[in-house]
Formats: structure tokens, C-alpha cells, sequence
């Protein structure tokens, strides 16, 4: 047998599936992170909006501006 | 939480577990390390797109995160010996008897080449993937991945045909 006929014998041969307690384990996984995220960003735009009414709009513009502005790295060679 | 979230992690999700489950059990020779690196290496995803840093291809970041899950287990326990090894790589279709006897030859073959051949054989064979990804993931020169792969189907060759 050639190695290309070798190869094909080989491609025919189907992958196992998982355990289904492992796509459990997974979603369920993923899941509850996608929650918490969500809530965080839940949390945090309530406290920005909370910030805003309060006047203290300044401090969201502070930490956006540190947060958001790309830092500049400049070597110089000797 | 939004539905689209969780619809795309479960699309892939399904797009990839079959493969990676089996390049993890390729690499541990071990059921239950396999899953919990596959299970880490998608929350670890979910992690990266919940803060934002979601890498724009998934299938790189996921096939280096199970490699390097399962090589730091290996790092910590030796890999399992090949008589205590009972992972399957291949399925073979139900009540096709010579084709599951094949499978059988096969598979032992398979878990019985050195890691790093085994490793490029099965990427290359059941993943589609190119030289040139294989010897990144495995952080090899493209030609180290092209004899690794040579080797391995000459000795999984040789063996079957002494085995018949």
C-alpha cells in the first residue's frame, strides 16, 4: 500500500465523540462566565450612569482616558 | 445574558470539541486529562472574550491552549503507559466487524508512536491542518514537522502490515 492509500485508509475513519458529560461540564461552564460578565457590565455602567447624575461625570472621564489611551513605548538607542 | 452569546459559544463550540477531544487524548493517552483540557481551553476562551480580548481566530488559540494543558499535565504526571492506556483515536462504524478489527490495530499503532510523531500524524491527518500550523503550534521548523509526519505513517504503516 502507497502512502496515499495509506492516508486515505486513515481520513476514513470517523473521530470519537465526547463523553456528553464534558459538553455539560463545558456549557455549563461557559455559561456562568458569560453571566458574570454580562453582570459586571451591568454593574459598571449603572455606576457610571450614578456618577453622571451625581456631578462626578470628571471621574468616568478619567478613568476612560486612562483605560483608553494607548501607551507610547520609545526606545532609544545609544 | 444575551442569547447570540451563548449561541455562538455553543456553535464553537460544536464546531471544535470532536477534534480537540481527540488531539487531546492523542497527546495524554488519558480520558479524563483530555477532558479537562479541552473543558479548560474553551472556559479559558469565554474568559478571553468576557474581558474583551477575544483572539480573532478561536481555532489557534484553542488547538495551543489544549497543547499546552496537556503538556503541562505531562510535565507533572508521566504519560500513561501504553498497556494502561484505553483511549480510542478512531471510531469505526457499529457492526462492521473487519473495519472495527482495523480500528482496533490501528488505534494501538497510533497510541504507540512517539508523542511528537503521533502528535503531527493526527493533526495532519484528522484535522486538515498544514505543515506550516503544525510546526507552529509545535514551535518545530516546517520540515522537523514534515519528517515527524513521514516517520510516523512509515512505522504505522510497517507495523499494520506486520500485524496482518
Amino acid at each position: 500500500m502507497n502512502d496515499e492509500r495509506f492516508e486515505r485508509l486513515l481520513r476514513g475513519f470517523e473521530l470519537p465523540e465526547p463523553d456528553p458529560r464534558l459538553d455539560a461540564r463545558v456549557i455549563a461552564g461557559a455559561e456562568e462566565w458569560l453571566v458574570r460578565a454580562r453582570t459586571r457590565g451591568t454593574v459598571a455602567g449603572v455606576a457610571r450612569a450614578v456618577g453622571e447624575a451625581f456631578g462626578f461625570g470628571y471621574v468616568n472621564f478619567l478613568i476612560d482616558f486612562v483605560t483608553e489611551t494607548d501607551a507610547e513605548y520609545d526606545v532609544e538607542l545609544a | 445574558m444575551a442569547r447570540d452569546e451563548v449561541t455562538e459559544f455553543d456553535e464553537l463550540y460544536r464546531t471544535y470539541r470532536t477534534r480537540l477531544h481527540q488531539y487531546a487524548l492523542s497527546l495524554t493517552r488519558e480520558r479524563e486529562a483530555a477532558e479537562d483540557a479541552v473543558h479548560d481551553a474553551f472556559l479559558g476562551w469565554v474568559r478571553q472574550v468576557a474581558s474583551g480580548r477575544a483572539p480573532s481566530q478561536p481555532a489557534p488559540y484553542l488547538y495551543a491552549s489544549v497543547r499546552n494543558r496537556c503538556l503541562d499535565r505531562l510535565r507533572r504526571r508521566p504519560e500513561v503507559a501504553l498497556e494502561e492506556s484505553h483511549v480510542e483515536l478512531l471510531a469505526a462504524p457499529a457492526g462492521d466487524e473487519e473495519r472495527i478489527a482495523l480500528q482496533r490495530s490501528l488505534n494501538r499503532l497510533l497510541l504507540a508512536l512517539p508523542g511528537e510523531q503521533r502528535e503531527v500524524v493526527v493533526l495532519r491527518t484528522w484535522h486538515d491542518m498544514g505543515f506550516a500550523a503544525i510546526a507552529a503550534l509545535q514551535d518545530i521548523p516546517v520540515n522537523t514537522a514534515i519528517a515527524r509526519y513521514h516517520y510516523g505513517l512509515a512505522k504505522l504503516r510497517k507495523e499494520l502490515d506486520k500485524n496482518e
